[in-house]
């Protein structure tokens, strides 16, 4: 069974449809790349999925329970976290309390939520950088942070909204290690990427939207060989 | 240092009472514990979890009326009555927060200043409740005695020492939140709601929490303000001037701290007793300048800059 099947999502803002009948599953322990030119409804699928924007139709399903009307933060309960886009740390705190905050989740106990924080901040290579205040960090700290508060409240799928937008060429790399390892504990990843060197040698499977609807849905090395993908980034062919 | 501070504080608090006759000095002393008490309560939910709120006199006159109903109609006591001004405040907030906290920033900062004018409406002119317009006035207070003494209501000193209690009960609740995960979490929202969602907190729930506790003791002030001055009427009690007040003690003290509210309070309700001797009928610009000086170079508050200061010499 799949772990999380999504069915016949659809959403409209007024006259525009964003996501247009869109149906996929993500397999338990897989990695699967989410791709399109700007403005294919990428990220408006992470927010319906993750219950940041409520669908206009459709089915959400993770291990076969409806995740629809729930609000964001009883679907992290559930097993679902997410990074955003354009980070959005607690910038007034520190970084150990970043994380802790999100640790809070399953740990009641201070003391053993700062533990617990303080491993996953050596999972993302922030451990030496936890007394800083997270304004200060860098934008590739900033993303690891993101990711490691997500991590933080034990997701069974973790969805990453470009994690390496805006990262230089060796921070791209680790970022894609660092996938790698977070799938290697167990958990599914789902992630949009601009970066397609990246999305290519990181992903299981892949699929591309343009304006909404799915347009391919299969190995990296295919997909980009398919001729709808080739012509929604370039255009048409011309005669 | 802190526990030197605290102990320090309340033993000024027992002995200054009785240190002077004089009844406006007391009644000075009373107001400086009214406000911060009011403070504190509106910095729960304005400081920790960045609501900024422009409607708490609403549960200032919740308070102030559930107290006087219940004691002009039956005669319940004043201390079960200052209880139930506190709790019905609570419960007003439930609903208020439900609805307000679909809102986010500057628009939910407006929709509390409409909870607050209708408040104040329903309350002029629900006549057969409150007496409307005319008010509600209480002519003589019951005998209570503590350990065998009769309190005497005529002096101010019993409503010193009661006004200390309160404020003490508020300064603590406030403390024992900051130190909590309610804290914690309150902290998160005024970060980042979308973050402090996208790591499962409630944060809807976790806004009406703060908004109760805040609205509870905000009550607890009403019923004091009710049974200090034993008369009441919807503009008083209900008047935006007193919403906007306990925002500005709030915000000269410190945001978001314990002590600010005490320091906030004393400088306001100081100065603004100085204005009104000096400046007669302007004092108000000169108020108004004091606090876009405040704002302008201690965006922290007063309190928040000295414990920054006290962190930068001690390491």
């Amino acid at each position: 069974m799949a772990l999380l099947k999504i069915s016949a999502l659809r959403k409209d803002f007024g006259g525009l449809r964003a996501v247009s009948d869109l149906s996929f599953e993500l397999r338990k322990g897989e990695i699967l790349g989410l791709i399109g030119p700007n403005g294919a409804g990428k990220t408006t699928v992470f927010n319906l999925i993750t219950g940041f924007i409520p669908p206009t139709e459709g089915q959400v399903l993770l291990e076969g329970q409806s995740l629809i009307g729930l609000r964001p933060y009883a679907i992290v309960k559930k097993g679902i976290a997410r990074t955003f886009q354009i980070v959005k740390p607690f910038r007034n705190l520190s970084v150990l309390e970043n994380v802790t905050l999100a640790t809070f989740l399953h740990e009641p106990s201070r003391s053993k939520a700062e533990t617990k924080a303080m491993v996953t901040l050596r999972r993302v290579a922030l451990a030496e950088k936890h007394a800083v205040n997270a304004s200060d960090l860098t934008l590739g700290e900033q993303k690891r942070l993101e990711i490691a508060r997500a991590l933080a409240t034990d997701p069974k799928i973790l969805f990453l909204d470009e994690p390496m937008g805006g990262l230089n060429p060796t921070e791209v790399e680790s970022a894609c290690a660092l996938v790698q390892r977070i799938r290697q504990d167990g958990i599914t990843v789902i992630l949009v990427e601009h970066h397609m060197k990246a999305i290519m040698a990181v992903s299981d499977r892949v699929i591309v939207l343009n304006y909404g609807v799915k347009i391919a849905d299969g190995a990296p090395q295919d997909v980009v060989r398919n001729r709808d993908v080739i012509s929604a980034y370039l255009g048409e062919q011309g005669p | 240092m802190k526990r030197l501070l605290v102990v320090a504080g309340i033993a000024f608090l027992l002995v200054a009472p009785l240190l002077t006759s004089n009844a406006f000095f007391q009644h000075l002393m009373i107001m400086v514990l009214f406000w911060t008490l009011l403070g504190a309560s509106w910095n729960l939910l304005g400081g920790f979890a960045g609501q900024v709120s422009f409607g708490h006199a609403t549960f200032l006159g919740i308070g102030a009326y559930t107290t006087m109903l219940f004691y002009l109609s039956l005669q319940l006591s004043p201390w079960l009555g200052m209880l139930a001004g506190g709790v019905f405040g609570a419960l007003f907030a439930l609903p208020i927060g439900l609805i307000c906290f679909r809102l986010r920033g500057p628009y939910f900062s407006l929709a509390t200043l409409a909870v607050a004018e209708i408040a104040r409406l329903v309350a002029l002119n629900w006549e057969q409740l409150t007496a409307g317009p005319v008010g509600l006035l209480i002519t003589t207070l019951p005998q209570v005695s503590i350990a065998g003494h009769a309190i005497n209501w005529e002096s101010k000193i019993p409503f010193c020492y009661l006004a200390a209690g309160l404020t003490l009960f508020a300064m603590g609740l406030t403390y024992a939140v900051s130190r909590s995960r309610l804290g914690a979490y309150l902290t998160a929202v005024r970060e980042d709601i979308d973050s402090a969602e996208a790591i499962g907190i409630d944060t809807v729930r976790t806004r009406v929490i703060a908004l109760a506790l805040s609205a509870f003791v905000v009550g607890l002030a009403g019923s004091f303000y009710a049974l200090y001055f034993r008369y009441i009427d919807p503009d008083a009690v209900f008047a935006i001037s007193l919403s906007v007040e306990m925002v500005f003690i709030a915000v000269v003290g410190g945001l978001a701290t314990t002590a600010g509210p005490i320091v906030g309070a004393i400088v306001l309700v100081t100065i603004s007793e100085i204005f009104r001797d000096r400046f007669a009928a302007g004092h108000l610009i000169f108020y108004g300048l004091f606090m876009m000086l405040v704002i302008r170079y201690l965006p922290e508050g007063i309190w928040g800059r000295l414990r920054l200061l006290l962190r930068l010499t001690r390491g």
